[in-house]
């Protein structure tokens, strides 16, 4: 090669590390941080670390990781390397026409994969049921599930379908350069054919099958949209758990789980790549050095005789393997479980632990992103879950289409604690399905370091004297809602002309550049970080944003606003309904309620939990709790008075709602 | 022995049909079908409304492999000059951020493209705001940002493949090519740049599908404006507008157009098979 001058192109490559590498170290100090900001830096801490071991949702999902990355990894390099033998025995024709079937996976967007698998496994649950009636009908003996739903099978099962062309295509390339009478010699020289497969064609192989194994594992960890669409709801992996943190507020602790698995990565690599250098360096040197007393044990150990202590070791090995698989298999499905899906940072999570230190029953604790998500994870049927807890609107719709179980309240003794303003509401009138959770306000979120006004109206969402700073609520009911009251409608409003009004007061404002961007819970950050002056969201929500950033004020606009119940719902059919109860009961208490106030900030709907909460307040930090926002949270009865409540709305609305919000995403 | 192992094939063919075209019939099914199952074409004829979010993926994901390219090959090209120890570290490097969720990676995005971000608060450091007269410059939540982040995540897929390509390139045809008079820039243009293309198409392939289809991406960067195809088939599936007899049309779709656009792409490189990475 020509030797010019290297610095402009290392340059390039240093920037394009730098590019590569930026936002990762970006991680990884913040990771020390001792706030919880991933922009401010506060000073040095190890205590996301400790706090890390104690996040039982994050080692969960840790946990589903490896162990589906490892399975998937050793079925799918098994299964990839026979499957490339058998193919590079074929003819060429078939074996062409069979590696074109075997790129799909490879080729196909992972969103069609992802959706293809869905569609396939929620059709062969169908089919299974139907099948598991008849059969349970025509006899006794065996008697076979009859509902199967998402879950770490059909998460495995994905997994092992994308990662298996990997492995052929890293196998193929070996087999294409072995000598095809290797095999042959090996057994005129007298090896059994099962000799010669082990002895000759797997080592020529394995560099193949090494580095298929390697690509797999990283395939498998870094996915996220296929594990999106089969997992279900019972599993989830920690790009799942990310993802739907990315939408609120990613703690540190997702910073030290991924900095600690990145960095013992990089020790393997440098490991690795140093063995191999020096290696090298040795067999330069000195061909006929003393070999070490490890090296001599090893090769006393590849000595024939010693042979059952390596197979005995493989074995044993494999038998622990399998032991620790079935102990947490048995783990798991031994103890009582109740499914609970719920929104993010809706919890005290201590109060899992204690719910399952008490009961015994084990919480497998999930979230939705929204009630529309949730509806759509019920409707497809992958979905699990035994308590849900949806809003008021939803519970409707729900109820309409005979999706929730009638409660037994004689198991929920609690529910004589909830205050008589949250019993027998429009979405249940005879209270017979539910158990309110939260309620609390919409109300506009804004920075008064950015704004030098008080705003008390929803117009200043379309003003353009804040053109570029508004964020819209990314829901088609809420943004709408507060459009429909800007114009002086009320949020139920079924007439046309008059949605069709508030939206176009939306899009025109659209249109204008007002709105920065459209958000759910990435209103946190943009809130806190003081990257946008205005915002619509919940009054719960706006007491953590308080936390982090002190200029942020909240106020239920005059024209009247929504106000919601969130409440807890048993599913038609829900396999464990009386954890369900127990788990109800529970999280009604007025302990529990008080322990949620505190943690997510939205109002109880429990007599005890609201008049004890300031004292309450007061004994944990040590001050007063200030009226003001104690009121933000517990909207007093003159601002409740001009809100109203979502009605679950006429089929022909919703798909009203539906067209014009998916319009104003496309323009 | 030929006829002993082609059996190692068996399993393998029955588990493709089952769980690689079986799901893709049922997707194509799902797409032909209202939801009483019954035939119908209205889900494609539906998708007219939808132009606008096809175009803007197409363009995204275009501009995106675009830069992937004029980055990665030179990178790669460099790269492959370089020493042997060299190389591998900075293999090593390429592979080493896929350990880092994908997800937390564009996250961290966020907090540096932010209005009171890292490099809004550089640019105020050195004076460009002030230059410029405004006191942010908006990033995040613009198309540039989705962009940015479709390159930052799938440049390594560009780079492996054209890299493995060059890497191998025999020494003796550039030399020859040399001793029969041509100068570097034609060396360049006659043999390394033909002899990589095959890398290059795979490089573009890995790039492009991925970013066509994303929406992790788009939803966390484009904070909600830049609405692409993955969200909109996502939003059918598990989202607001349940409907996955569309979602299921939209896929095939973008599936379809993918699949041509590969087809015509390996045609023109005549692209053999190739081992993609390592």
């Amino acid at each position: 090669m020509k030797k010019h001058s290297r610095t402009g192109s290392r340059l390039l490559i240093g920037l394009t590390f730098l590019f590569l590498y930026a936002p990762i170290l970006l991680l990884i100090v913040f990771s020390f941080n001792v706030g919880d900001s991933s922009a401010v830096w506060k000073g040095f801490s190890l205590h996301w670390y400790t706090r890390l071991f104690q996040n039982r949702l994050i080692m969960e999902s840790v946990y589903t990781t490896l162990l589906v990355s490892l399975l998937a990894t050793a079925i799918s390099t098994a299964a990839g390397t026979f499957a490339a033998i058998g193919l590079y025995s074929l003819g060429r024709r078939k074996r062409e026409a069979l590696l074109t079937v075997n790129n799909i996976p490879m080729v196909n967007a992972d969103i069609v994969t992802g959706v293809s698998m869905c569609l396939f496994f929620v059709a062969f649950f169908q089919f299974w049921g139907s099948f598991a009636r008849w059969f349970n009908s025509v006899q006794r003996v065996v008697e076979l599930p009859e509902r199967l739903v998402l879950g770490f099978g059909t998460l495995l099962l994905a997994h092992v379908v994308f990662n298996i062309p990997y492995v052929i295509l890293n196998v193929a390339p070996k087999l294409r350069q072995m000598d095809r009478n290797l095999m042959e010699a090996a057994q005129d020289l007298g090896c059994t054919w099962m000799q010669a497969f082990w002895k000759v064609m797997l080592p020529e192989i394995k560099p193949g099958i090494v580095s298929g194994a390697l690509i797999a594992f990283t395939m498998s960890i870094d996915d996220f949209i296929i594990s999106y669409f089969t997992a279900g709801s019972a599993n989830s992996t920690l790009a799942m758990t990310i993802y739907s943190m990315t939408k609120k507020r990613v703690t540190p602790e997702i910073n030290a789980v991924s900095t600690l698995l990145f960095l013992s990565v990089l020790v393997l690599l440098v490991l690795s790549n140093l063995k191999e250098v020096r290696q090298q360096a040795r067999s330069r040197q000195d061909a006929v050095r003393r070999p070490s007393a490890l090296e001599r044990l090893r090769q006393r150990l590849a000595q024939p005789r010693y042979l059952w202590l390596r197979r005995g070791g493989a074995a044993a090995l494999a038998g622990v393997f399998v032991c620790v698989v079935a102990m947490l298999a048995r783990e798991t499905s031994s103890r009582p479980v109740v499914n609970v899906c719920s929104w993010g940072e809706y919890i005290d999570t201590a109060l899992i632990t204690q719910f399952e230190e008490e009961t015994g029953i084990r919480v497998n604790y999930q979230t939705a992103e929204s009630n529309e998500t949730l509806y759509s994870l019920l409707k497809s049927g992958g979905a699990d879950y035994d308590v849900v807890v949806p809003s008021d609107y939803m519970i409707g719709q729900l109820l309409e289409e005979g999706m929730l179980e009638k409660l037994d309240y004689s198991q929920i003794p609690n529910f004589s604690l909830i205050d008589g303003r949250f019993q027998n509401l429009s979405y249940d009138p005879t209270n017979e399905y539910t158990v309110p959770y939260t309620w609390g306000t919409l109300g506009i979120i804004y920075n008064t370091a950015m704004v030098q006004e008080e705003i008390d109206s929803w117009s200043a969402l379309y003003d353009d004297k804040y053109a570029g700073s508004v964020l819209l609520i990314n829901n088609s009911r809420d943004a709408l809602g507060a459009a429909l009251l800007s114009l002086g409608h009320s949020v139920n409003t079924t007439d046309e002309a008059e949605i069709r009004a508030a939206y176009a007061l939306v899009a025109d404002a659209n249109r204008r550049g007002v709105f920065q961007g459209r958000v759910m819970d990435e209103v946190f950050q943009a809130m806190e970080g003081g990257n946008a002056a205005i915002a619509t969201y919940y009054a719960g929500d706006y007491l953590s944003m308080l936390e982090n950033n002190e200029d942020l004020a909240f106020v239920v606009p005059k024209e009247g606003s929504n106000w919601f119940v969130d409440a807890m719902c048993i599913l038609k059919d829900a396999p464990h309904q009386k954890e369900a109860h127990q788990w109800i009961n529970f999280i009604a208490s007025t302990q529990a309620n008080l322990a949620n106030m505190d943690y997510i900030g939205y109002a109880s709907p429990n007599r005890e939990a609201l008049e004890r909460y300031p004292a309450y307040y007061e004994e944990q930090y040590g001050e007063e709790l200030d009226p003001a926002l104690y009121e933000i949270m517990a909207a007093p009865p003159e601002v409740l008075e001009r809100c109203e409540a979502y009605l679950n709305l006429p089929a022909s609305t919703r798909a009203l709602y539906n067209e014009l919000w998916i319009q104003l995403g496309t323009e | 022995m030929k006829n002993k192992l082609s059996w190692f094939a068996v399993p393998y063919v029955v588990w493709m049909a089952l769980l690689v075209v079986v799901p893709i019939l049922i997707m194509v099914v799902y797409a032909f079908t209202t939801a009483e199952m019954e035939g119908t074409l209205e889900n494609f004829a539906e998708m007219g409304a939808y132009a606008a979010v096809f175009l803007r993926s197409f363009r995204l994901a275009l501009v995106a492999t675009l830069i992937c390219l004029l980055i990665g090959y030179p990178v790669s090209y460099w790269m492959a000059q370089e020493g042997a120890g060299f190389q591998r570290v900075a293999m090593a490097l390429i592979m080493l951020p896929m350990w880092m969720n994908f997800l937390l990676r564009t996250y961290s995005w966020m907090s540096i493209l932010e209005n009171n971000g890292l490099l809004n608060q550089l640019f105020q450091a050195v004076g460009l705001l002030e230059l410029l007269g405004v006191d942010h410059i908006q990033m995040l939540r613009t198309s540039g940002a989705v962009v940015l982040g479709m390159v930052y995540n799938y440049l390594p897929f560009m780079i492996l493949p054209i890299y493995s390509v060059i890497v191998k390139l025999d020494h003796s045809l550039l030399e020859a090519a040399r001793d029969l008079g041509a100068d570097s820039s034609g060396v360049f243009r006659k043999v390394i740049l033909p002899l990589s293309l095959p890398g290059v198409i795979s490089g573009i392939t890995m790039v492009f599908v991925p970013a066509v289809s994303t929406f992790a991406i788009s939803r966390l960067l484009g904070g909600g404006t830049q609405m692409m195809l993955g969200d909109l088939i996502e939003q059918q599936f598990v989202g607001g507008s349940y409907n996955p007899h569309l979602g299921a049309a939209i896929a095939l779709v973008m599936m379809v157009i993918v699949v041509v656009c590969m087809a015509a792409m390996n045609h023109f490189g005549e692209g053999e098979e190739q081992a993609v990475m390592l």
